[in-house]
C-alpha cells in the first residue's frame, strides 16, 4: 500500500503546483483587467481622492501599486489563508463560504439526477440501436444537447410561470431557493423543493443528455467486442451477455467522465444560478467580474482549479478500481 | 437461371447419399466414420444486406459431422469459412438471412430464437475463436468465467463443485498451479495462455461439437502447436466432433479427418486428410497446396501463384466462382456453375469443376496445371555470395528499454534487453533471414537499422558508411536512397487518404527529384510490380491486400535502392496471394540485383526465400548460418524446437511427428498432449 | 513487356507479368473520397435539411437587413412594445427597436462569432496537438503539461476578462478573440489523443525512413488522416460557438448596446416575457434552429465520413466493407 501512497502523493504534488501557477497566471490577468477604482470613482457623490486611494489600498486593489507588489502581497495572505477582501471591503472567504452550501445543494441533486436518468437512457437506447425508442429518445437528446443553456432555462421559466398562472396556487419559484420564514419543517421542505425543481430540472436536462449519449455511444463500442461474443457461444443470450458482460465495461469511461463532473460542478451552473437567482458560487463569480473584485474572481477560480484536479484524481482512482487491466498486479 | 436451378435441385437430391457414400469410403487417418452424424447440414445459405448490395457468404452447403471426428473447412478470406461456423452455433449477426438446414441429432437449429439457441450453445455446441487476447471479458477473473460456463447449464452445481470442475479444466489445457490461476485476471495471461483457457470454457460442459474458427492464427509457431495439441486433448476428453476452420493447409495436415475446402461462399472439394494431400483436385486446391512451401524438403522451385484475387461476395463471377483466375477455365467454365460431384466410383472425393474428368485422368497436379515455376537464376549469381560486396554489416547490436512493469501505480522500472550483441552481414544479392517468435527483438533490430543513429552499442554500416560518420540528415537522406523499408500489414503502410501517385512520389521528392523524371519513374514502377499504370490516381482502399503490398513494395524500389528490409511482408496476406509477392520479390532480386532483410516467423516461407538464415532468441542471434544447412542440422535447442513445430503440408508424416519444447535452455520432448504453460 | 503469358515459348513471365495479365480491375466505377463522401452526405435527408436551413439561415443574415424597412440601432418611437404585426413582423421591445432587425442583425453575430471562433479553435488546436504529439519526448511532456495546466484555470473567467475590456461596437471581435484564445486548449489535448495512435502508422514511420521532413509528415500525413474529425468538428464547435456568445451577452459580459446580439436580446427577454412574450420566443427559436441545424449537418458528415458511426440518429444499419472498395 505504500507504493499506492507514494502515487498519491506524487499526483498530489503535480496539481499543487499546476493550481499555484495557474492561480498565479489567473491572479495576475485579473488584476490587470479587472479596475476597482471605477467602482469608487462612479459613486454619487464621488468620495475625495484620498478616501479612494485608502478604500483601494485597503483591498489591495489600487492600480497605482506595482502589480508584482500586490500579487506578492496577495500571495502572502493566501498562504495565511486570507482569501483578501472585496472592492466594498467584504472577506473573501466569508461570502464563499456562505454560497457553497447553495451550489452544493442545487448542484448534488442535478448531479445524482443526471447520472441515473442519463446512464439508464443510454443504456436503454444501446440496446435497442435503430428501433424506434432509441430513435425518439436519442433524437430528443441530441436535441436537447445543442439548445443553448440559456434558452433552455428561460423557456422552462416561462413555461413555469404560465402554469402558475393557470392553476388557483403558485407551484414553482423562479428565484432563490427559499421564501419561508416559518417553523414548520414540513413546509420548509415544501418551499426548498418548490424553488429548487425548475433550476435542478435546467442542470439535470443539460447533464443528463450528455450522460445519455456517452453512454450510449460506450455500451454499442463494447456490444461489438469479441469477449461478448465469447459470453454468448458459452450459452448466454444477447441480452444477458450485454448486461453481464459489456455493460461492466462500458461504465468505466462513464464513472471516470462522472469524476471528471466534479470539475464543473462549481462554475458549470453559473446560467442557471444567475437565471433562477440562486445566489451560488456561480453567481458570486459573474457578480465578481461584475463588480471588479479580482480578489474575490480568483478565489472562486481557485476553487474551482481545486475541484479540477479533485476530480482528475478521482477520475485516476475510480478507473483503477474498475478496470483491473491497470490496477496492480 | 434455370440450369442453375436444376443444378442446384439436382445437386441437394443427390447430397445425401454422395456425403454417406463419401465418408464410408474414407481413407482418413480414423478410417470410415460410424454410427449416425451428430450434425447434418444441408443446403446452408446466408446472405447479408449491405449497402453494396446483397452478400452472399455462404451458398449451399452441406457436410456431416460425428463426434470424436474432426472436420477441416479451408478457406482464405471472404471464402465463407466462419459464416459457415458461426451459423451453426448460431451467432450471426441479427442481419444474416439463413436458409437450408442444421440439424443436432435431428433437430433443426435453423430458425431457433437467441433464447433457444443459447441453450445449445455452451452446452452442446461451443466455440474457440480467432483471437484469444479480445476474447475474455477484461474485467472478469478467469476463474469466474469459467465458472460462467458451468452455471449458465448447472445452476444447481454447488461453489465447491464449480470450483473443482475449474480447477480441474484449467489442468486439463495445460495450465499449472490452476488453484492459483483461478483468481488471475486476463491481461496477465499471455496469448497462448489465454487461447488455453478459451478451449477450457469450450469443454467445460463435454460438448458434442466443438468450433475452432482459426485458433492458432494470432499465435507463434511454437504456442500454435501446442493450442494444437490442447485442441487434440480437448476432444479426446470429451469426444466432440470438432470443426477446424482455417486457412493454413499446413495446420490441417496434423488434426483433421476430413477436409473441405470453401471458395466463394461453397465447397469446391471434399476428401479425407490423405486423399486430399496426395491427390488435390480441384484447380483452386491445387493452387493452395503448392502456393504453401515445404519446410522440410529443399525443392528448386518457385510457388504456385494464383493470379488475382478472391472474388466480392456481393459480385460473384458467373459460371465456377474460380473461372476468372484459373490457368484450365474455358467458356463453359464462365457459364455454367459445376456442383460437386464424385471423381471415382471407387474413392470418397468430391470435387466442383467442370475439368475433373480432364485432371482425373490426366493425373495431373499444380506443376501441370500451373505454368512457369521452374526458377531462374540471374547471371549475377554465377559469383558466389561471399565474393560479392557487403551492404550491411551489423556488429554487436545493441538496444535497450526501460519498462513499467507490474501495476498503474507500482511501477518497477527494469532494462530489457531487446537487441542483445546482434552481428550480421548482408552480401549483394543476398537474402538474409532474421527469424524468432514475436519479442524476440527482430523487428527491433530492422527499426535500429533504419534509424539510421548511432546506435546504444555497437555499429551498424550501410554500404560501407558507419551511421557514426552521418553528421547531418542531409547525410542521412543520402543513405536512404538506398535502404528501404517495407512493413508487415499494407493496409496501414499506405496513407488511405494519398492517392498512388502521391504515395510512389513521395520518396521521390525526398530525393529532390525533377517532376517529369517523376512521372516516367511511376509509371515504370507500377509495372515492374504488376499493377496497370493506369491506376495512378486511385487511393489505397481500391485494392486488395495483394495489390496494396505490391504498391509499398514499389514505393520501396522508386528511388533504386540497394537494400530492402522486409518485415513479415507477407504476414498478413491470403495463401494464394502470398506465394505471387514471393514471386515477385524473387523476381525483382533477380532483376535488379537487391539484398534482401527478410524478417518472418514463418520458416516455411524463410526456407524457400533465404540465402542464410539468423534465428533470433530473447534479442540474441542463437543460430546461424547457411539455409539448408539450419533446417537440416539445427544445432541450437531452440532452433530444434522452433523447426519442430513447424506444421509440414504431409498429413502421415506431420502425425508422426514428434514435437520438442524449448525449456530453459534445454529441449524436452513434448508429452502426448501436455505441453504446460 | 518483353513477353507475354505464355510458358511455352521464350523467357517464363516475371510474376509482375502475371499479374498484369490477370490485371481485372478495369471497369470498376470510379469515384474519388471527396464524390463518395458527398454521395454519402446527399444520401441522408436529415443532413439535407439542415444544410437547407443553415443555407437559408445565412441568406437572412445577408440580406434581411435590406428587406428590412428598420434599422436595428435605431428606435421608432411611435411603436413601443408592439406585438407581432403587419408594420413591425416580429414585433418591437420597450423601446421601439424592431424586434425582426436585431434577429436578423443578432443571427448574424451568432453565425459569425460560432463560425470563427470554430474554424480558428480547429486551426490552432489541430496545430499544437499534432505537433506536439509527433514532436515526442521532452516537448510533448512540456506541452501536455502546460495544457492540462491551463484547463485548470476557468476559461470562463478569462473570455470575461477579455471582452469585458472591449467596446460597445467591437465587443464581437473580442469575443472572438478571447473564445478563440482559450477554447482550443482541452480541444487540442483530444486531437493530440487521436494522434497517438496515428503517429505509430506504418506509413508514418515509412515516410520518416523516406527523408521526409517533419512538418511535412504533419501537413501531408498526419492532419489529412485526422481531416474527418476535424471538418466534424468544426461543424459542432460552431453550436459551441453560438452557446458561449449567448451566454456571455446574456450576462451582459459580451455584445452589449450599442450593438445587439440574440443573447443580449434574450436578456432584454427575460425581464418582460410574461408581457411580451414575442421578445422571448423569436430570439429562442433563431437560436435554436440554428444550433439544431448545424447539428443535422454534423450528424450528415458524420454518418458520411464513418457509416459505422453510433452517432443518434444514423441512418440505417450500413454493415460493410468500404463502400470504395473493388
Amino acid at each position: 500500500m505504500t507504493s499506492y501512497m507514494k502515487y498519491v502523493v506524487k499526483r498530489v504534488a503535480n496539481y499543487v503546483v499546476m493550481i499555484f501557477i495557474a492561480t498565479s497566471l489567473t491572479y495576475l490577468l485579473a488584476a490587470s483587467f479587472l479596475n476597482a477604482r471605477s467602482n469608487y470613482e462612479s459613486r454619487t457623490p464621488r468620495p475625495p481622492q484620498a478616501s479612494i486611494e485608502q478604500s483601494l489600498d485597503a483591498a489591495n486593489l489600487n492600480d497605482k501599486t506595482p502589480l508584482w507588489e500586490r500579487y506578492t502581497r496577495w500571495l502572502g495572505g493566501v498562504v495565511q489563508g486570507d482569501w483578501g477582501v472585496s472592492p466594498t471591503g467584504r472577506p473573501v472567504a466569508s461570502e464563499l463560504a456562505g454560497r457553497i452550501g447553495n451550489s452544493v445543494k442545487l448542484l448534488a441533486i442535478s448531479a445524482v439526477l443526471s447520472v441515473v436518468i442519463g446512464v439508464s437512457l443510454g443504456v436503454y437506447t444501446a440496446q435497442r440501436q435503430y428501433m424506434w425508442q432509441d430513435r425518439a429518445l436519442s433524437g430528443m437528446a441530441s436535441f436537447l444537447l445543442v439548445v443553448p443553456t440559456v434558452v433552455l432555462a428561460i423557456l422552462i421559466v416561462f413555461f413555469a410561470i404560465d402554469i402558475n398562472n393557470a392553476l388557483p396556487v403558485k407551484i414553482f419559484y423562479v428565484t432563490g431557493l427559499s421564501s419561508y420564514s416559518g417553523d414548520n419543517i414540513f413546509l420548509a421542505f415544501l418551499d426548498f423543493l418548490q424553488h429548487i425543481t425548475l433550476p435542478t430540472l435546467v442542470l439535470t436536462i443539460i447533464s443528463a443528455v450528455g450522460y445519455h449519449l456517452n453512454q450510449r455511444t460506450y455500451l454499442l463500442d463494447e456490444m461489438h467486442a469479441d469477449y461478448v461474443r465469447t459470453a454468448r457461444a458459452k450459452g448466454l443470450t444477447k441480452r444477458q451477455a450485454i448486461r453481464k458482460h459489456a455493460l461492466r465495461a462500458s461504465l468505466i469511461p462513464t464513472s471516470v467522465g462522472v469524476a471528471f463532473s466534479i470539475a464543473g460542478i462549481f462554475t458549470g451552473a453559473v446560467m442557471t444560478e444567475k437565471i433562477f437567482a440562486v445566489h451560488g458560487l456561480g453567481e458570486y463569480f459573474i457578480n465578481c467580474i461584475n463588480n471588479n473584485d479580482v480578489n474575490g474572481a480568483v478565489a472562486v477560480a481557485a476553487f474551482s482549479g481545486v475541484c479540477t484536479l479533485a476530480g482528475a484524481l478521482l477520475a485516476d482512482l475510480f478507473a483503477v478500481a474498475l478496470d483491473p487491466r491497470i490496477r496492480m498486479s | 437461371m434455370t440450369t442453375v436451378d436444376t443444378a442446384r435441385r439436382r445437386a441437394s437430391g443427390d447430397i445425401d447419399e454422395i456425403l454417406r457414400y463419401e465418408l464410408l469410403e474414407s481413407n482418413g487417418p480414423k478410417g470410415a466414420p460410424s454410427g449416425d452424424p451428430i450434425l447434418t447440414v444441408r443446403d446452408l445459405r446466408v446472405s447479408f444486406n449491405t449497402e453494396a448490395g446483397v452478400v452472399r457468404a455462404v451458398r449451399g452447403v452441406n457436410f456431416d459431422l460425428w463426434r470424436g471426428r474432426t472436420l477441416a473447412i479451408v478457406g482464405e478470406s471472404g471464402s465463407g469459412k466462419s459464416v459457415t461456423a458461426l451459423s451453426v452455433i448460431g451467432l450471426l449477426d441479427d442481419n444474416a438471412r439463413v436458409s437450408g438446414s442444421v440439424r443436432l441429432a435431428g433437430e433443426e437449429l435453423v430458425g431457433k430464437s437467441d433464447e433457444d439457441m443459447s441453450k445449445m450453445r455452451g452446452s452442446r455446441i461451443s466455440m474457440v475463436f480467432q483471437d484469444p487476447l479480445s476474447a475474455l471479458t477484461p474485467m472478469f477473473t478467469i476463474g469466474d468465467q469459467i465458472a460462467e460456463a458451468l452455471r449458465i447449464h448447472h445452476p444447481e452445481m454447488s461453489a465447491d463443485a464449480v470450483r473443482s470442475r475449474c480447477i480441474e479444466l484449467l489442468g486439463l489445457v495445460g495450465i499449472t498451479r490452476p488453484e492459483t490461476r483461478l483468481s488471475s485476471f486476463p491481461h496477465e495471461f499471455s496469448g497462448g495462455m489465454r487461447q488455453r483457457v478459451v478451449i477450457a470454457i469450450a469443454i467445460a460442459n463435454d460438448p458434442d461439437i466443438i468450433i475452432a474458427d482459426e485458433p492458432t492464427t494470432a499465435l507463434d509457431v511454437t504456442i500454435q502447436a501446442q493450442i494444437m495439441d490442447v485442441l487434440k486433448v480437448a476432444q479426446r476428453e470429451t469426444g466432440a466432433a470438432v470443426v477446424l476452420i482455417t486457412h493454413d493447409l499446413g495446420v490441417v495436415a496434423g488434426i483433421a479427418d476430413d477436409v473441405m475446402v470453401m471458395y466463394a461462399g461453397e465447397a469446391v472439394e471434399r476428401a479425407s486428410v490423405d486423399t486430399l494431400y496426395a491427390r488435390p483436385s480441384h484447380p483452386y486446391t491445387m493452387g493452395l497446396l503448392g502456393a504453401v512451401p515445404q519446410p522440410h524438403v529443399n525443392i528448386d522451385r518457385r510457388l504456385v501463384p494464383i493470379k488475382g484475387n478472391p472474388p466480392s461476395l456481393a459480385a460473384i463471377p458467373a459460371g465456377c466462382p474460380f473461372s476468372p483466375r484459373c490457368p484450365m477455365a474455358h467458356d463453359a467454365c464462365r457459364a455454367e456453375v459445376p456442383s460437386l460431384r464424385a471423381i471415382a466410383p471407387e474413392e470418397g472425393h468430391l470435387v466442383s469443376c467442370h475439368e475433373m474428368e480432364r485432371v482425373r485422368d490426366g493425373r495431373l497436379t499444380y506443376s501441370d496445371v500451373y505454368p512457369g515455376l521452374e526458377t531462374r537464376p540471374p547471371s549475377w549469381a554465377r559469383t558466389p555470395r561471399s565474393e560479392r560486396p557487403v551492404v550491411l554489416e551489423v556488429t554487436d547490436l545493441v538496444k535497450t528499454f526501460q519498462t513499467k512493469e507490474g501495476g498503474f501505480w507500482r511501477r518497477r522500472h527494469s532494462t530489457v534487453t531487446a537487441v542483445d550483441h546482434v552481428s550480421f552481414s548482408i552480401h549483394e544479392g543476398e537474402t538474409l533471414a532474421l527469424v524468432g517468435e514475436s519479442g524476440s527483438g527482430k523487428s527491433t533490430t530492422l527499426l535500429q537499422i533504419m534509424d539510421l543513429v548511432v546506435p546504444e552499442g555497437g555499429t551498424i554500416a550501410v554500404l560501407g558508411r558507419d551511421t557514426r560518420d552521418l553528421k547531418s540528415s542531409a547525410e542521412r537522406r543520402a543513405v536512404r536512397r538506398d535502404l528501404q523499408i517495407i512493413f508487415q500489414d499494407p493496409m496501414s503502410s499506405l496513407d488511405p487518404r494519398m492517392p498512388i501517385y502521391d504515395v510512389l512520389a513521395e520518396p521521390l521528392r525526398a530525393q529532390g527529384w525533377e517532376r517529369s523524371k517523376i512521372n516516367a519513374r511511376i509509371g515504370e514502377l507500377m509495372r515492374l510490380v504488376g499493377i496497370n499504370a493506369d491506376y495512378v490516381d486511385r487511393f489505397p482502399t481500391q485494392f486488395s491486400g495483394g495489390q496494396r503490398q505490391r504498391i509499398a513494395i514499389a514505393r520501396a524500389l522508386a528511388t533504386n535502392p540497394r537494400l530492402l528490409l522486409l518485415d513479415e511482408p507477407i504476414a498478413s496476406l491470403d495463401v494464394s496471394i502470398q506465394a505471387g509477392i514471393i514471386n515477385l520479390l524473387e523476381d525483382l532480386q533477380a532483376q535488379l540485383k537487391l539484398s534482401y532483410l527478410f524478417v518472418a516467423h514463418d520458416l516455411a516461407v524463410i526456407r524457400h526465400i533465404s540465402d542464410t538464415v539468423a534465428v533470433m532468441h530473447d534479442g540474441k542471434i542463437v543460430e546461424f548460418g547457411d539455409t539448408d544447412e539450419v533446417f537440416e542440422h539445427p544445432r541450437d535447442p531452440y532452433t530444434r524446437a522452433l523447426l519442430s513445430a513447424i506444421p509440414i503440408p504431409d498429413p502421415p508424416l506431420e502425425r508422426g511427428r514428434r514435437r520438442y519444447v524449448y525449456r530453459d535452455g534445454e529441449l524436452v520432448l513434448a508429452d502426448e498432449g501436455i505441453p504446460v504453460a | 513487356m518483353v513477353n507475354d503469358n505464355d510458358p511455352t515459348q521464350g523467357t517464363p513471365p516475371t510474376n509482375a507479368d502475371m499479374e498484369l495479365s490477370a490485371d481485372t480491375m478495369g471497369e470498376v466505377k470510379r469515384i474519388s473520397y471527396a464524390g463518395l463522401i458527398c454521395r454519402r452526405f446527399f444520401r441522408s435527408r436529415s443532413a439535407l435539411v439542415g444544410l437547407a436551413i443553415f443555407a437559408a439561415l445565412v441568406l437572412l443574415a445577408l440580406f434581411g437587413p435590406l428587406i428590412c424597412r428598420f434599422d436595428y440601432a435605431e428606435p421608432d418611437f411611435t411603436a413601443i412594445g408592439l406585438p407581432p404585426g403587419p408594420e413591425h413582423w416580429f414585433g418591437t421591445d420597450g423601446g421601439g427597436f424592431d424586434l425582426f432587425a436585431c434577429v436578423v442583425h443578432g443571427l448574424g453575430r451568432s453565425l459569425i462569432i460560432g463560425v470563427s471562433y470554430s474554424v480558428l479553435t480547429t486551426v490552432i488546436a489541430a496545430l499544437v496537438g499534432v505537433g506536439i504529439a509527433y514532436a515526442r519526448g521532452w516537448v510533448e511532456r512540456v506541452g501536455m503539461w502546460i495544457i492540462d495546466m491551463l484547463m485548470v484555470i476557468p476559461s470562463f473567467l478569462l473570455v470575461a476578462l477579455f471582452v469585458r475590456s472591449a467596446s460597445g461596437q467591437d465587443g464581437w471581435l473580442a469575443l472572438i478573440f478571447g473564445l478563440t484564445l482559450f477554447g482550443w486548449i482541452g480541444y487540442a489535448r483530444t486531437l493530440r489523443t487521436m494522434t497517438l495512435s496515428l503517429r505509430e502508422r506504418d506509413y508514418v514511420r515509412a515516410a520518416k525512413y523516406m527523408g521526409v521532413s517533419p512538418l511535412a509528415i504533419i501537413v501531408r500525413h498526419l492532419i489529412p488522416n485526422l481531416g474527418s474529425i476535424l471538418i466534424i468538428d468544426t461543424v459542432l464547435g460552431v453550436i459551441g460557438g453560438i452557446n458561449s456568445e449567448t451566454a456571455f451577452s446574456f450576462l451582459g459580459l459580451g455584445i452589449k448596446l450599442p450593438d445587439t446580439s440574440l443573447g443580449y436580446l434574450l436578456s432584454q427577454a427575460s425581464s418582460v416575457m410574461i408581457t411580451m412574450p414575442w421578445m422571448l420566443v423569436f430570439p429562442s427559436v433563431a437560436l435554436i434552429v440554428l444550433c439544431v441545424s448545424m447539428q443535422l449537418i454534423g450528424d450528415g458528415l458524420r454518418d458520411a465520413f464513418d457509416p459505422y458511426s453510433r452517432a443518434a440518429g444514423s441512418a440505417e444499419p450500413a454493415e460493410i466493407e468500404e463502400e470504395a472498395e473493388l
